[in-house]
Order: structure tokens, then C-alpha cells, then sequence
């Protein structure tokens, strides 16, 4: 139960307190009327006693009365009857609401934080009030008139005249038995007789005579003089005076049942004038001379209601006067009222002392005549039904219970308790169960309210009384009496379990309002227990709730229901949070709350409910109407926020530019970038650097500091930092997500954007040119998608597009649209549709808006950033509008899906500039440059339209005879590769350097399959800018240089590549002397000797569809080396083309000799072939880190003998020596088969040749197609330093023995032979080499020595050289032969080493073939 | 048998509502809420030290005018709620514990399905099964 003002104590004393009667003349009513109150009401706020009285009961002990009350009414206030009753108590408790910013305490129990307002005055109000218009009963005295004031006025004629009439009609009142209403406590009733005087108009002298005389005539104790009325009317008015009345009349004014109103829900103060009419309506029946104050009193009224302010009570009364009636009361009570209870108490004491003994013998010899619990006076029959038996007034089990009643008025409760406990053993055994009821009530009071508390609170005398009450005498009110007092006492003994039990078993249906607020304290009893039940708390509450509802009031229920959410709140009970929400919904609308109501409604509709789709259909046409009405009601404002659909604000993209056309007859469009691609970090990633590349490139090689990716498509994880910029005329289209969260279609129409537009002209040279604008379709077109339906729990995404005619800055910034029931498709929907298009209106459909609210990516980088949570901001949604930029499409005609690798195809690729403006710069990148090429500058032997060559090869044929080696010589550089350029980049060749607007150009494009097989996706970014360089004017501001520099478009293409022909080439080094060729001069000589090579080319056919692919035919084979050049072909079949069906192998053998010039070469130099050849592999060459062959030579050139070289520099010397840089291109043709016709397919491959005698392959390495790699979390090891390994140094000289092959000696003549022989040390490499020649036998195997034991050389057989570079130096030897025979000159050793290398040891080289040498004897 | 069975996460969210469909639901639901609170009272009363041993069968956890609604709880503290018809007085306390010990061994093999992630809505077939055994069956 809710905490309370009052202490229980001081609830029950003040719930049965001394009645006191007031009979007042007409000229006294008069006096006190001059104040705008009666009588009684000038005495209610002084009725309480501030002092103690004394009185003593019949035993002479002296009971202490403290705080007493005594409650002074007319004498004819008859307690309303029971349905004005419950009008009068249903408008208290409506007009009592919660203080509006009451300090509600926050309540925690468990995991709940409950928000509860701990005092519920309306309960306590209704309390007050029920218990004051408790009708008084027969079974109990409590409000029975203990005493009756006579008032008469001093300007009265004869007032003791008036006196003796109303004491006569106060007799005929109490005796005649013509009135039954005002019920008297004891025959005899205190009559006090009161004289008013009225100071400001009567005479004073003349009162103080007349009380003398009433001193006389009823004692000092019987009467008083009571002069009020000091001032004269409203003279004062301007004086504060506190005004006591104010907190009493109000209440007082549920007894005038006229004045209910029941549209009481306004929550306005309370009209007072109730007040004064509080006795009068029944004064009309019995003092027809109060007439004219009647006719007074609809003035008054009419007055009173229109004031905002109270009618001043008490203006003729002074704080003197106050002091006189408080003086005045106590004087009644003390002098008056409690003397004669205590002589009553006594009497009746006397009385049943007296009879005690007579009457206990009386009783029980009735009792077991009659068979035991049968009053004697009762017939049998009257007897069973025990309820309505009623004791003459005057029967002695009354008068004990009267004495009890008198003991507990004055607070004499020990003796009370006695008293009502005897008087309900006399109930009890006589069955009168009212009676025994009302004492066992009593007597649970009065032991509750014994201070000593001798015994503890009988509890089941309450529950007792309270189903006996309710069960055999089926009065309500007092059962509900008698529960709020039992709950309450309960309650203080903190048994708040048992009161919430009572207060429950006390609803019932007949009453809503008292059952709503019985169950509302049970509520809080449930909610202040030690464990506090929070849940029972709720539901009493949503019980309460739902009576308060029934009962009308609303206001209290909307808060109960309000209490009880905060419980099921985010807990998971959906189908009961859902239900409250709807009736808060109800209940708000209905009291005209209509945010709270939409709140509540949309909680229902936004949180995922378990609901049927029934039930969510009638929530959201609740919905709708209460939204309908509250639109209506707020006029044309700002449109209002929707619930419905979920906007998943996160997913929105936002695309600039138009639509892509996908294709236009065979043309193909370049994909660019689509809403219908998913994002992929990667690739934007890849985009994005490709896109830096090419600026850097049109940019002389400068990334510049505001260079921004060009962003299509913005979505959650692009990156949002920066307005986007978006193009004047070109549209933006906005991809919002919607999602359905209900069982029942959603119809949307009208769907647009919301947006804001701040004009900037940004041709101006001032920037303060900001207009804010309106919705204005001649700035912006807004789309606006008509209907839109979303399916049950369907998520779906809508298109809206937005085409901007001005520049300036754009903030979208939600969408507008109706929201409808998806249910229009239905008969009815339909014909309201087609009979009256207007009435399509009435049809359930708000309009309102959902704003777009991103929020930015979480910030991490700060320590701040990182201990908070806080977000980026997100601008996807505001572009920047800038002026027209180029715009470009580009067509691919003839792009083919698959090739063949390293197959030549040839496309052609359209660009058009749609725009207005004129571009220029256009740029290609591509993450494969060696895919495509654009061709030569300089080639101009391309047919003009595409048609025209499409069965042309892509070879210019160039007849020669065969076999004969042509040579032509072309730089890279013409076929826009250099080594300096980044190859990525491909310049595209404009007519003039420009493409106008409407312009298109169609250039052709050579394709060439990729070496590997498999689908590749080749990315092209087209790079393009304006005419005018924007940024470079000094007059536009600084918002204008972020404006978009350049435009890029991209397309990705994915071609399918089949293998073709697998190409392996190895050189080897010839040993073979040109002796026949050998050319007089020295360094011809030497050049000769030391650069010839054979080649040889493996090819094979690898193409696996033997259907597509018949057969291969080699064209033919260039090279292209900077040193090298190919020879004729050594080729066993001769000059015929060398033809491979499906998996042939042949093998070619070139020729390759060193070329005099430095300048590298290509024997193919047109177009196509030159261009692949330039632009293959250079990527992944780069990639690999290894040296390149051109790279290596380069180097090893400008630093030609390096002094001081590290190992790695030793390194290189060394591979130089056993290096080739020989290119070698293999032509080819393949006849294909493709739909019955055959097809010529030509293509190319490149073999690069590194090494001599080490194979390299067309196809790229294995080790490159790894694509598993595995995780490593420690750094790679760097490679060790890599020394030239043995082998290597093997290398490094080259010999060659000059002999006779065969000699004739005549043995005979002289025995021996003496043979001249040339050994020739070739330094292969480029630095010095010291060398070491051995020319002895080696010594270490046996067998050697029997082999080459027969010959010997002579003369120095050791020695020791220093060659330089390159150098060739020749060892004149002689052999001497002892006999005939064929002998191995071949035993000569040869150790190396370079020269500057002190630290390594010389190198055993490679031996020369066997040298034989046929000795012939003559 | 029951009208309305629950299962009730120990963070007193409803991992399962069953109830006869003549019958207003929601009304089921604020009976099985407003049940906690008396689990919740029930399980305070028990010591600490003997919680461990309690038994997991609560018994009648209170009498409504037309239900009575019995109460169960595992170690886990997941409660059961079943509500039964106050009509029905054939129920005798030992087959409301059976039902419960029934109810609490299709709960454990739900627990065990390695697709059921604990704290989802129970959506098993064959607990569904095993509950509308337990259901008066509403013709």
C-alpha cells in the first residue's frame, strides 16, 4: 500500500470521531452567510483540538483525550445515496491526479528499476471521503449526533424565543419518528445553545444581556456567546488573511450532488462553490424562510463559477475572531461534550451493572429455552435470516454497545475493547451477525489502537466481520469499511502480504472505481514487501489499470498501465508488453495525448511481435487512424516520423550517375560500377590504386594532395569522410532498405525523397552566393515512386533518384511517403477506388517521413576515440552538386569471352562523350597491361572501320623467301613502352587531343589471351578530364578545388583463356671454332669464337578440345635481345611450315650469334606482335624482384670493372658469364573449327632466354600459380648471400684447343713427335681473372696415367695468367708423342678465379670436350 | 492436464509459451509472469547452503479463481510454469510432477542439439510434442 499522510493511528481516530448536529435560525445562517460560509462549515477548521481534554470513566480513572475531533454538520446532511455516491467519489478520485513533476522514487528490486510514485492521494482521498459518507447504521452509534448546537443570532427579536423553537424542533426531530435520517447517539442529546453575535452590525450590549440570560436559564456549561463578524464586509479584502476553509470546503463539496460534472477529466481546480450550497437543498424541506437566501444562490453560483480564484471565505472574520470560535469550540467540547459523554458513559455503566447479573441469568435461561442463540423478542422465522435483525433501540445489548462506542470516541480503547468484545459474544450467541460484525470490527480497532498493546492485533475479528459483512449482510460498504481499515492497520504492521490478500478479496464486480483502487494498493503492498514482487506488483497494476479504465478513468488507468510497462519492458513478454502498449495507445488517444499514443503504438508495431497477423493488422489501422487524427489535429507542420517500414538507414547507397546501358546492338558497354554489384574491399582497393596510378601519370607523376578516389557507389563501408560530389544533370539515385516487420503487407505510394538544397554558384567568383531553398522541382527532379508494397517480414530495397538542374550543396534527408494496409487490393478498397477517385483519400493511409540518419564509422584513433564510443561523421547523403563535368561512355565491339593463350584478337572500343563538355586526357590503366594495346603511334595500316577487318589477320604478311633471317630494328619506345613509363598506363590517341561533346571515337584494340589458362578478370579504368583545369583558377574558392579534377570509368571484362601451345627454349653455347669463316682481323676473330649459340625450341601442342582446335602452325620465330640475334633455322624438314595437331611436339634449332651493335632488336615490328612483345610480362617480371636480362646488362655496363665489389657484385660478374638475353617469339596459327567454318586464330608467345642451358618456358612458372600460401607469422629469413655457386664459376673461361687433326710423323725416323698446339683462354666474364693452367697429367687415378701416360707435354707445363675483360689469350703448348696412335689432348686443367677475390680459391673449369689427335707413323 | 505449459529462461524471459488456444493467451502470459514472482519468493525461502538439494519441483505455487499454476525449477534456474484448470481435480500433485519431470527431460535434449543456441525461443518439434501430450486437448 502506498505510503500515506496520516499515521494509521491518526486515520482511524479521525475516521470515527463525535458527531455534532447544528440547528441554526434564519438570522444566524444570515450572520455567518456574510462570510459565504454556513455555520458548520465556519467551524470545521477549528473542530480539531489542540489541547488535551480530561475525562473519567466509571472506575475514576482519568482518560487523557489528545488530538480530538469533533465533525459539526447540519442537521439535516444526509450522506449521499449510493449512485450519487459513487458519483461524487468516482469525480474525487478523477480530480485527484499525480502532482505532474512529483519526485517519483525510483524503486530497484532485482534486475527492475522501477519509477513509481510512492503516495497515491487520490486513494486517500476517496478513503476520506468514503469513510465521512458512510451512512449512519442501526447496529453501530459511532456516527450516530452525540450533541446538538442550537445557533440563534443576538439581532433576533426575543432570541430565547428562537432558542426554544429549535430546541422543540431539534426534539421533534430526534423524538417524533417522522424523520428517520439523523440519527441520535442517546435519547437525551446534549442540546449547547449559541448565540451569535454579529459585532459589526448587532448590539453588543444587548447579546451580553441575552447571554446572561441564557446563563441563567441553561447553566454556563449549556451556552455560549459566540461574536464573530468584526469587520464589515470586503473592507479588508486586500489584507492577506489565512484562509483555513480552503482545505476542508472543497471536500466538502462531494455532498452536493448537483454540481457533478462528468466530463471531470479536465484537470482544473476544483470550483468551491459547491461549499456554500452544502445544506441548504435540504433546508427546503423543513425552514421555508430560507427562500430568499435560495434565490441568492444561483447568483452567487454563477458567480462563483465563472472565478479562477476561490470566492473569499471568511472576509468579515478577523484572526480575533478566529481565535473566538477555536475558543468557542473548545469550551463545547471540553465544557459541554465531554462531560456529558462521561456522564453517559457512567449511566450506562450504572445501567448495565445493574442489570448485569439479571440479565446474564435472563439471557442464558431464554437462550437454552429457545434451543440456544434465539432472541426472545424474535419469532423463529424472522430469526433465519440473521442479517436484518435488529435490535429495539433501547435493548440492553445496544447499550453495551453504545458505551463501547462512546469509550472509543473519547479514546478510552481498553475499555472499549472490553466492551466490544462482550457485546460481540452477546451478537454472536444471539446470531444477530450485523451486530457481532460491527463489534468484532470495533474491537479489532480498539485493540489495534491500545497503546500498551496488551494484546496483539486480533486480525481474524477483521476477517470475520469483513465476510460477514459481505457474505450475510451484503453490505458492501461497510465490508469495504472495514477492509481499507483492516489493510491499513495491516500495513502498518508491515504484514503487507495479508493486506494485499484482503484488499483482493475485496474487488468484486459491482464496484469498478473501488475495485481499481483496492488493487492498486495491493499493487504497492506487493511492491514494499522484504522481497518486493515486482511481477504481482505489475499485474495488479495492469488489473487495477483495466478497472480504473472501466470505471472511467482514464487518466489513472493510462498510469497504472504506464507503471506496469516499466515491468514488462524489454523482457520478452511480448504479447503482454504488446497489450499494454495498445491500451496506453487507447487510453492516450482517448485523453487526447496523441504523441504518447503514437509512441505506444509504434512500439507495438516496431518491436518484432509474436502477434498474429490479425492482430498486427488491426494494431496498424489503429495505428493509422490515431496518427490520421493527430496529423489532422497538428496541421500542416513538419510532416511526421513513421515507424513503419524499418528504414535500415546503414545499407543506404548512393550511386551518381546514370543507370549503365548494358548493351546497344553488338556493342558493349563497359560495365563501370552498378547498385547491383556488391561491394568488395579488395577491389575497390584495386580500383583505387590503379586510379592513383593514373593520376599520378596524367599528373607528371605526382599523386597531388587532394586526390580522392572517385567514389560511384557509397555504401557502409566506403568511405564517407568527405561530401561526395555529385553532377549538375546527372542523376543521383538513392537505394534505401526498407524492411517489413509485420505479418501484413505494407503499401507505400508517394514514395520520395526528402531533401535540402543550398544554392552555390560556383561561376561566380564570390563564394557568398548561399541561398536556402525549398522543394522546388526545377532544381532538383525527385522521383517519386507511386506505389510500393511491401510483403509481410519482407525486406526490400526502393531506387529513388533525385536529377539536379542547380549546383550547390544537397542534403538528402529522409524519404516522404503514405503509409497504408496493404489491404487496397481487396472489393471494397477497389471500388472506393474506381467509384470516387476523391474518397481513395479515406481509404487508411498517413503521410509522414522517416529521416536518414547514418551515423559514421566508430572512431579509433585517438586514446580518447578509443576509451569513448563515438562516431564519424557520414556524408554519404550530402553531396556536393558541381558544375557539368565530361562524361564518358566507352563500347567494346568484337570483345571476345575466350581466347586461346596468347591468342592475338583484335576488338574494337568506341569512346563517347555524352556530355556537353568537351574531355580530354583520356587515359586507359588496367591491372594487365600485357592484355591489350591500343597499337603503335606510328601503324597506320589498320583498316578505318572494324567491319572491314574482321577476316584480316592480324599479321601484316610480309612475303620473303624462307629460311632467310630479316632483321629490322625497333625501339620500345615506339610502342609506348620505355623503361622509365609506368606500363600500366596507356595514353588513348584523341583526334586534336580532344573529344567534343556528342562525339564518339572507335580505335581498334588488339587483344592478346593470357599466358595462363583460366578466366581472368581484367579491370580497365578509363581516366578522363574536363577541358578546363578547374582547380588552377585562383578565383574559385576553396570548396570549389575539391571539386572533381577528373572523371574515371571502369569496366572489367573476363576472358577465358585455353591453352594453346606450350613453348620450351634452350640455348646452349656452341664449342665449335669457325675455323673455315675465321676472319683475318683479331677482334673479329675473338667475337666469333666466344658469341655463338644454339638454340633450340620446343613446341608442343597442349590445346586439350580436339574438336575446336585442329592443328598449329609455327609462322614463324623472332627474337629480339639487345646482343643476340637468331640465325637461320637448322631445321631437319626444311623450309615447310612446321605443323602440330593436338598433342604433336617439334622442336626447332636456331643459330644465335652476337650482334655488333648494342641496340636491341625485334624482327616482327609491327603493330600488334611488337606491342605484346613490349608490354608481356613486364608486371610480374617487376614483381618477382629477380634481375631482369636488360635490367642486369644495363648495369653491368656503366660500372665495367668495379674495384671494391662485395660479394653480390661478384655475384653478377659471375651469372653474367653463363647469361643469355635472348626473347624469342613464336608466331602461330591455329585453324579452329567453330560452327562448322574454320577460323585462322593467330597468336604469339615469348620465351625468354636467361641462362644458358637452363630451359625457360612460355608458360609463366608453377611456383607463380601457387595460391595456397601459407600463413607465416615470423618474417621470411632473408636468403643467405648468395655465392656464386661452383657451378657457376665453372664458367667463367672458356677453352678451346688448336691442334692438326691429325699428324704424320714419321716414328721411324725420329722417335719423337712434336706437336704444336694452341690452347685459347676465352674470358667469358667482365672483370679480371686470374687463371691457372696445369697442364700435367693428373696424378690421382691410375687409369689416366695408362691412358694418357703415352704422350707428354712440354716446356712449361704450368702457368700462371691474369686475363682482362673479355680477353682472349692463347697458350702456344707442344705435345710430344712417342708413338702412333690417337690421343686426348683434352688433359690441360684450368683454374679460375677472379682476380680481385683474394679470399676464394680458384675454380676447377669446365673442361673442354675430348680433343683427339690422330698420330700417324710413315 | 495443463492449459498453458512455459519454459522460462533464468533470466525470466520466455523461452517457450504454450497454451490452449480457446483460451485467451495473454492472459496465460501474465499468469506464468506473475507466477515468477512466487518462484522467485519460493526459492529465496531455501537456504543457501541447501539449495544445492532442493528439490526441483516447487509445487502449487498459487491458486487463481479458475487455475492453479504449479512450478518447477532446474539447477539452471530455467523454470517451468503449468498452469492447470482448477476444475480439474483428478490431478493429483504426483502427476503434475511427472509432467514436469516429462517436460524437463524433452528441455534437456533440446539443450543437447548442437544447433540449439541457449536463450533462443525453444523451437523443437518434438518438444512441441512432448507439450501437447501434456495439453488438454481442445476439441
Amino acid at each position: 500500500m502506498a505510503q500515506c499522510v496520516q499515521s494509521v493511528q491518526e486515520f482511524i481516530q479521525d475516521s470515527f470521531v463525535p458527531m455534532v448536529a447544528v440547528l441554526c435560525s434564519e438570522d444566524a445562517e444570515r450572520v455567518t452567510r456574510k462570510n459565504s460560509l454556513s455555520f458548520p462549515e465556519l467551524l470545521r477548521p477549528f473542530c480539531r483540538l489542540t489541547s488535551e481534554g480530561h475525562l473519567r470513566d466509571p472506575n475514576n480513572q482519568v482518560v487523557v483525550v489528545k488530538g480530538l475531533r469533533i465533525s459539526v454538520t447540519g442537521i439535516n446532511t444526509r450522506p449521499p445515496q449510493s449512485p450519487e455516491l459513487h458519483r461524487l467519489l468516482s469525480r474525487t478520485v478523477s480530480v485527484c491526479q499525480p502532482p505532474e513533476g512529483s519526485p517519483a522514487n525510483v524503486f530497484t528490486a532485482g534486475d527492475y528499476d522501477l519509477n513509481i510514485s510512492a503516495t497515491t492521494p487520490w486513494f486517500e482521498t476517496y478513503r476520506e471521503n468514503f469513510l465521512q459518507s458512510m451512512p449512519a447504521s442501526e447496529h453501530e452509534f459511532l456516527n450516530h449526533y452525540l450533541a446538538c448546537m442550537l445557533v440563534v443570532s443576538s439581532c433576533e427579536a426575543v432570541p430565547t424565543e428562537q432558542f426554544l423553537k429549535l430546541s422543540q424542533e431539534q426534539h421533534r426531530i430526534q423524538h417524533s419518528g417522522e424523520y428517520t435520517h439523523p440519527k441520535w447517539f442517546i435519547p437525551n442529546t446534549l442540546k449547547y445553545y449559541v448565540l451569535l453575535h454579529d459585532i459589526s452590525e448587532g448590539d453588543e450590549q444587548r447579546a451580553d444581556s441575552v447571554y446572561e440570560d441564557m446563563k441563567q436559564r441553561y447553566g454556563t456549561q449549556g451556552c455560549y456567546l459566540l461574536k464573530i463578524n468584526s469587520r464589515s464586509g470586503s473592507t479588508g479584502a486586500d489584507e492577506q488573511m489565512p484562509d483555513p476553509w480552503s482545505q476542508y470546503l472543497h471536500k466538502t463539496s462531494i455532498h452536493n450532488p448537483e454540481l457533478y460534472e462528468e466530463s471531470a477529466v479536465s484537470n482544473a481546480v476544483e470550483n468551491n462553490i459547491g461549499a456554500e450550497e452544502d445544506v441548504e437543498p435540504h433546508y427546503q424541506g423543513f425552514c421555508q424562510s430560507v427562500n430568499n437566501v435560495d434565490e441568492m444562490r444561483p447568483q452567487k453560483q454563477a458567480s462563483g463559477t465563472s472565478h479562477t480564484s476561490p470566492t473569499p471565505r471568511g472576509t468579515c472574520l478577523t484572526l480575533n475572531d478566529h481565535d473566538h470560535i477555536r475558543q468557542f469550540i473548545q469550551e463545547f467540547t471540553f465544557r459541554g461534550l465531554l462531560p456529558h459523554i462521561e456522564k453517559n458513559i457512567r449511566q450506562l455503566n450504572d445501567q448495565l451493572v445493574s442489570r448485569k447479573g439479571l440479565s446474564r441469568s435472563l439471557f442464558s435461561a431464554t437462550k437454552k429455552l429457545f434451543g440456544g442463540g434465539k432472541v426472545p423478542e424474535k419469532s423463529i422465522a424472522e430469526l433465519k435470516n440473521t442479517a436484518g435483525l435488529l435490535y429495539p433501540s433501547e435493548a440492553p445489548e445496544l447499550q453495551i454497545r453504545k458505551m463501547a462506542d462512546l469509550c472509543f470516541l473519547v479514546q478510552h480503547y481498553e475499555l472499549a475493547y472490553n466492551c466490544y468484545h462482550t457485546a460481540k459474544k452477546d451478537f454472536l450467541s444471539d446470531q444477530a451477525m450485523l451486530y457481532a460484525a460491527g463489534a468484532l470490527e470495533m474491537a479489532a480497532v480498539a485493540a489495534f489502537l491500545q497503546s500498551g498493546a496488551p494484546r496483539p492485533y486480533p486480525a481474524h475479528y477483521m476477517d470475520t466481520a469483513i465476510q460477514t459483512y459481505r457474505e450475510v449482510c451484503k453490505n458492501m460498504l461497510l465490508a469495504e469499511r472495514c477492509c481499507i481499515l483492516s489493510a491499513e492497520i495491516l500495513k502498518s504492521q508491515a504484514k503487507y502480504s495479508d493486506a494485499a490478500t484482503l484488499l483482493i478479496k475485496m474487488t468484486s464486480e459491482d464496484s469498478d472505481l473501488r475495485s481499481a483502487l483496492l488493487l492498486e494498493q495491493a499493487a504497492h503492498c506487493f511492491i514494499n514487501m522484504r522481497t518486493p514482487m515486482v511481477r504481482k506488483f505489475a499485474f495488479h497494476m495492469i488489473l487495477a489499470g483495466h478497472r480504473f479504465s472501466k470505471a472511467g478513468q482514464k487518466r489513472h488507468a493510462l498510469r497504472c498501465y504506464c507503471q506496469a510497462l516499466q515491468v514488462y519492458k524489454g523482457k520478452g513478454w511480448t504479447l503482454a508488453e504488446d497489450h499494454i502498449n495498445f491500451t496506453i495507445g487507447r487510453q492516450s488517444f482517448t485523453l487526447r495525448q496523441p504523441e504518447n499514443a503514437v509512441a505506444a503504438f509504434r512500439h507495438i508495431l516496431i518491436n518484432d511481435s509474436k502477434q498474429s497477423a490479425i492482430q498486427q493488422a488491426a494494431f496498424l489501422r489503429e495505428y493509422l487512424y490515431v496518427y490520421k487524427s493527430m496529423s489532422q489535429l497538428a496541421g500542416d507542420g513538419s510532416l511526421p516520423q513513421l515507424p513503419l517500414p524499418c528504414l535500415h538507414s546503414s545499407q543506404t547507397r548512393v550511386f551518381f550517375g546514370h543507370e549503365r546501358r548494358l548493351a546497344e546492338g553488338e556493342k558493349q558497354a563497359a560495365t563501370h560500377v552498378s547498385l547491383e554489384q556488391e561491394f568488395d574491399r579488395d577491389l575497390s582497393q584495386l580500383w583505387r590504386e590503379l586510379e592513383e596510378q593514373v593520376v599520378s601519370v596524367a599528373n607528371r607523376g605526382t599523386v597531388p594532395i587532394t586526390f580522392q578516389p572517385s567514389q560511384c557507389c557509397l555504401n557502409s563501408q566506403t568511405d564517407n569522410l568527405r561530401h561526395p560530389l555529385a553532377i549538375v544533370e546527372e542523376p543521383i539515385i538513392v537505394e534505401v532498405v526498407f524492411r517489413n516487420p509485420l505479418k501484413v503487407p505494407l503499401a507505400l505510394s508517394a514514395l520520395c525523397l526528402l531533401w535540402k538544397f543550398t544554392l552555390k554558384d560556383f561561376s561566380g567568383p564570390e563564394d557568398g552566393t548561399t541561398r536556402e531553398t525549398v522543394t522546388l522541382n526545377d532544381i532538383i527532379d525527385t522521383q517519386v515512386i507511386p506505389e510500393f508494397t511491401i510483403s509481410p517480414e519482407e525486406t526490400k530495397v526502393a531506387r529513388l533518384r533525385l536529377l539536379p538542374h542547380k549546383t550547390g550543396e544537397l542534403h538528402v534527408l529522409g524519404v516522404v511517403y503514405n503509409l497504408g494496409t496493404g489491404e487496397v487490393g481487396d472489393s471494397e478498397g477497389m471500388w472506393l477506388v474506381c467509384v470516387a477517385g476523391s474518397l481513395a483519400e479515406d481509404l487508411m493511409c498517413v503521410r509522414g517521413q522517416q529521416n536518414l540518419e547514418i551515423q559514421g564509422p566508430r572512431l579509433n584513433m585517438t586514446k580518447e576515440e578509443k576509451t569513448s564510443v563515438r562516431y564519424g561523421p557520414d556524408h554519404r547523403l550530402d553531396p556536393i552538386i558541381t558544375p557539368p563535368m565530361p562524361l564518358l561512355e566507352v563500347f567494346f565491339i568484337n570483345f571476345p569471352t575466350g581466347l586461346l593463350c596468347g591468342e592475338i584478337r583484335k576488338a574494337w572500343v568506341e569512346f563517347v562523350n555524352v556530355s556537353a563538355v568537351p574531355l580530354t586526357g583520356l587515359r586507359v590503366a588496367s591491372t594487365h597491361p600485357e592484355f591489350f594495346t591500343f597499337g603503335s603511334a606510328t601503324s597506320d595500316l589498320t583498316p578505318v572501320t572494324p567491319t572491314a577487318a574482321e577476316h584480316c589477320s592480324a599479321y601484316k604478311t610480309v612475303a620473303m623467301p624462307p629460311s632467310v633471317a630479316t632483321m629490322s630494328l625497333v625501339s620500345p619506345a615506339v610502342f609506348g613502352v620505355t623503361s622509365g613509363d609506368q606500363p600500366v598506363v596507356a595514353e588513348i590517341p584523341l583526334s586534336r587531343g580532344v573529344l567534343g561533346p556528342g562525339e564518339a571515337l572507335q580505335i581498334p584494340l588488339w587483344l592478346r589471351g593470357p599466358d595462363r589458362e583460366g578466366v581472368h578478370e581484367i579491370n580497365f579504368l578509363f581516366y578522363y578530364e574536363s577541358t578546363e583545369k578547374t582547380a588552377k583558377s585562383p578565383k574559385y574558392n576553396l570548396f570549389y578545388i575539391c571539386a572533381i579534377n577528373h572523371r574515371v570509368l571502369r569496366h572489367t571484362a573476363f576472358i577465358c583463356a585455353s591453352r594453346s601451345l606450350s613453348v620450351r627454349a634452350t640455348a646452349s653455347r656452341s664449342n665449335t671454332l669457325h675455323s673455315r669463316e675465321r676472319d683475318t682481323e683479331e677482334q673479329q676473330e675473338a667475337e666469333e669464337k666466344n658469341a655463338s649459340m644454339l638454340v633450340f625450341v620446343d613446341v608442343e601442342n597442349i590445346n586439350t578440345s580436339e574438336a575446336g582446335v585442329r592443328e598449329f602452325h609455327i609462322v614463324q620465330v623472332s627474337s629480339s635481345s639487345r646482343q643476340w640475334r637468331l640465325h637461320k633455322c637448322i631445321n631437319p624438314v626444311g623450309d615447310k611450315d612446321s605443323k602440330l595437331t593436338s598433342r604433336e611436339r617439334g622442336k626447332l634449332c636456331f643459330k644465335a650469334t652476337r650482334c655488333r651493335t648494342e641496340e636491341g632488336g625485334i624482327v616482327s615490328c609491327t603493330t600488334p606482335c611488337a606491342d605484346f612483345f613490349f608490354r608481356r610480362g613486364l608486371h610480374s617480371e617487376a614483381r618477382r624482384g629477380g634481375v631482369s636480362a636488360g635490367g642486369a646488362s644495363q648495369m653491368q655496363r656503366k660500372s665495367h670493372t668495379p674495384q671494391s665489389g662485395t660479394d653480390d657484385d661478384w655475384t653478377s660478374i659471375v651469372k653474367k658469364c653463363s647469361e643469355v638475353e635472348l626473347d624469342i617469339i613464336v608466331l602461330w596459327k591455329a585453324y579452329v573449327v567453330e560452327d562448322n567454318k574454320q577460323l585462322i586464330l593467330e597468336g604469339q608467345l615469348h620465351v625468354a632466354l636467361q641462362t644458358i642451358g637452363k630451359e625457360s618456358c612460355s608458360l609463366s612458372q608453377k611456383e607463380e600459380t601457387q595460391e595456397m600460401v601459407l600463413l607465416k607469422f615470423k618474417p621470411d629469413v632473408p636468403p643467405p648471400l648468395s655465392k656464386p655457386s661452383m657451378e657457376q664459376l665453372s664458367h667463367l673461361i672458356k677453352t678451346c684447343l688448336h691442334y692438326p687433326e691429325s699428324y704424320d710423323h714419321p716414328f721411324p725416323q725420329k722417335s719423337l713427335c712434336m706437336v704444336p698446339v694452341t690452347l685459347t683462354l676465352s674470358n667469358c666474364s667482365l672483370a679480371q681473372v686470374d687463371v691457372i693452367v696445369d697442364l700435367r697429367h693428373k696424378t690421382t687415378s691410375p687409369e689416366s696415367l695408362e691412358v694418357h701416360g703415352s704422350f707428354s707435354w712440354l716446356g712449361q707445363t704450368q702457368y700462371k695468367l691474369q686475363l682482362q675483360a673479355q680477353e682472349v689469350y692463347r697458350l702456344f703448348l707442344k705435345a710430344c708423342f712417342f708413338q702412333a696412335g690417337v690421343y686426348n689432348l683434352g688433359t690441360p686443367r684450368v683454374f679460375a678465379k677472379l682476380a680481385q677475390t683474394s679470399a676464394m680459391c680458384e675454380t676447377s673449369q669446365q673442361s673442354a670436350m675430348p680433343a683427339l689427335i690422330i698420330v700417324n707413323s710413315i | 492436464m495443463a492449459v498453458c505449459i512455459a519454459v522460462i529462461a533464468k533470466e525470466n524471459y520466455p523461452l517457450y509459451i504454450r497454451s490452449v488456444p480457446t483460451q485467451g493467451e495473454l492472459k496465460f502470459h501474465y499468469t506464468v509472469h506473475t507466477s515468477l514472482d512466487v518462484v522467485e519468493e519460493k526459492i529465496s525461502g531455501v537456504g543457501k547452503a541447501l539449495a544445492d538439494q532442493r528439490e526441483l519441483y516447487l509445487g502449487l505455487l498459487y491458486p487463481t479463481e479458475d487455475y492453479k499454476v504449479y512450478g518447477y525449477m532446474t539447477n539452471s534456474k530455467v523454470k517451468f510454469v503449468i498452469v492447470v484448470d482448477s476444475s480439474n481435480t483428478s490431478l493429483r500433485d504426483n502427476e503434475i510432477r511427472s509432467m514436469f519431470r516429462k517436460l524437463h527431460n524433452s528441455f534437456t535434449d533440446v539443450m543437447c542439439n548442437p544447433f540449439y543456441n541457449p536463450g533462443d525461443p525453444i523451437q523443437s518439434k518434438a518438444f512441441d510434442s512432448i507439450v501437447s501430450t501434456m495439453m488438454v486437448q481442445a476439441f
